[in-house]
């Protein structure tokens, strides 16, 4: 009955816990083998620690962090950096949470429409379907622009426009994360933001797995970036021409 | 005064009736005599009751065509969803293509370091260089650009509608 009622905090813990390893593991693989994720997320951290810089002493005067980092016990990884994984994901993990649900928060709406749509079959297979091919479409749309001089300047705002998209999807994605483990795991009622910060922290595990975590997040990115656009940004009309034809 | 109307008169009228088609003077007529004869006032609760009515009501008899209209409107909806997934080829096709013409992804990484130099350059003043590009790649972008979008359509189109959308219809 206890455990029950706080069901939700120690899923988040555990799933906290779960990210912390698994950036501690990317650390000590380092870029043993093209692990992307681990040079994006984490392994700037474990090797700008070792650097006696002016901007590392004005962002880490305590430098804890040197005292604990500890050698790998299996020969040829490399050192085992709990602060550094702990770091990366207090950054990281906190940035993602917080993007996350700020797009819940500021568009609730419309974010219920995309889950809705996510939900029903077969929506994130055709949400990922669409992430692919907005993909092709975004390179084939900047490679073009960048050929020209008038609209070069467009490219960022192309390029925003589909960060932001990936972004709000997601945030969409994590709430549906959420829900599913809510009735899968038979999880008490609980705010739908913590169900998305749940689902967030799940989504950061992904991305943080070794190897396959740069595969996972591209994949969730896209289905993200491919939900986003087939709602219309989780407009309850969607996409109609009616307006058009008068 | 017009004469009272007789039993076998007022039932078949009594469908006219009860559906609104007699005139006032004939409606009153049958009205006046439901009111004496509980055998007519008993056929007529049965007319107005909705399953009799519904019973009553004869189904058109179907098309010679109609299983092969319900076939023929059924099947796009099949190809639609084969289309959706088969376009991917294609795109692949032409994004494999590009990557080839642009030297892999080396290249299409100095397009994108050079759009990024160039936009600091636009930002500093300065004009930036406009590569030049073969016509065969840009109808290689084009293309691509083309497909992806009516791709994109169509995966719109196959997407399942919300909740909301539905209740609203």
């Amino acid at each position: 009955m206890m455990l029950r009622r706080y069901s939700w905090p120690v899923l988040a813990g555990v799933l906290a816990a779960l990210g912390i390893v698994l950036e501690l593991v990317d650390i000590a693989v380092g870029d043993r083998w093209p692990n992307p994720m681990a040079q994006v997320i984490t392994a700037p951290y474990s090797t700008a620690s070792h650097r006696l810089t002016t901007q590392t002493l004005r962002f880490d005067r305590t430098r804890v962090g040197e005292r604990l980092i500890f050698e790998s016990p299996i020969v040829g990884f490399g050192p085992v950096d709990p602060y550094a994984a702990i770091r990366a994901f207090l950054t990281n993990g906190a940035g993602l949470v917080l993007l996350a649900l700020a797009g819940l928060i500021v568009f609730p709406k419309r974010a219920r429409n995309a889950v809705e749509r996510l939900e029903a079959i077969p929506g994130p297979a055709i949400a990922f379907g669409a992430g692919l091919v907005l993909v092709l479409l975004t390179l084939g749309v900047v490679t073009l622009l960048r050929f020209t001089l008038l609209f070069l300047a467009v490219v960022p705002l192309v390029l925003a426009v589909v960060l932001v998209a990936a972004l709000f999807g997601v945030g969409c994605i994590s709430l549906a994360i959420g829900r599913l483990l809510h009735d899968r795991l038979h999880l008490p009622e609980v705010h739908p933001l913590i169900a998305a910060l749940v689902g967030a922290l799940v989504v950061f595990d992904l991305a943080v797995i070794p190897y396959a975590g740069v595969v996972a997040f591209a994949a969730i990115a896209m289905a993200g970036l491919g939900l986003t656009v087939i709602t219309r940004f989780g407009s309850a009309g969607g996409w109609s021409f009616v307006d058009l034809d008068w | 005064m017009d004469n009272p109307l007789a039993c076998a008169r007022v039932r078949v009228l009594l469908e006219p009736f009860v559906d609104g088609d007699l005139d006032a003077n004939v409606a009153e007529q049958v009205r006046r005599h439901l009111v004496t004869c509980a055998e007519c006032r008993r056929q007529h609760d049965q007319a107005i009751s909705l399953p009799f009515r519904l019973k009553a009501l004869s189904s058109p008899a179907p098309r010679a065509s109609f299983a092969q209209d319900v076939m023929r409107a059924v099947a796009p909806a099949r190809s639609m969803d084969r289309q959706v997934w088969t376009l991917l080829a294609p795109e692949a096709l032409l994004a494999g293509f590009i990557l080839w013409y642009l030297s892999g992804l080396e290249g299409l990484s100095s397009i994108a370091s050079g759009t990024f130099n160039d936009l600091l350059g636009l930002a500093g003043g300065s004009l930036p260089s406009v590569p030049p590009v073969d016509v065969v790649l840009v109808i290689a972008l084009i293309a691509l650009t083309c497909i992806a979008g009516y791709h994109l359509s169509l995966l719109i189109r196959v997407a399942p509608t919300s909740l909301q959308s539905r209740r609203h219809a």
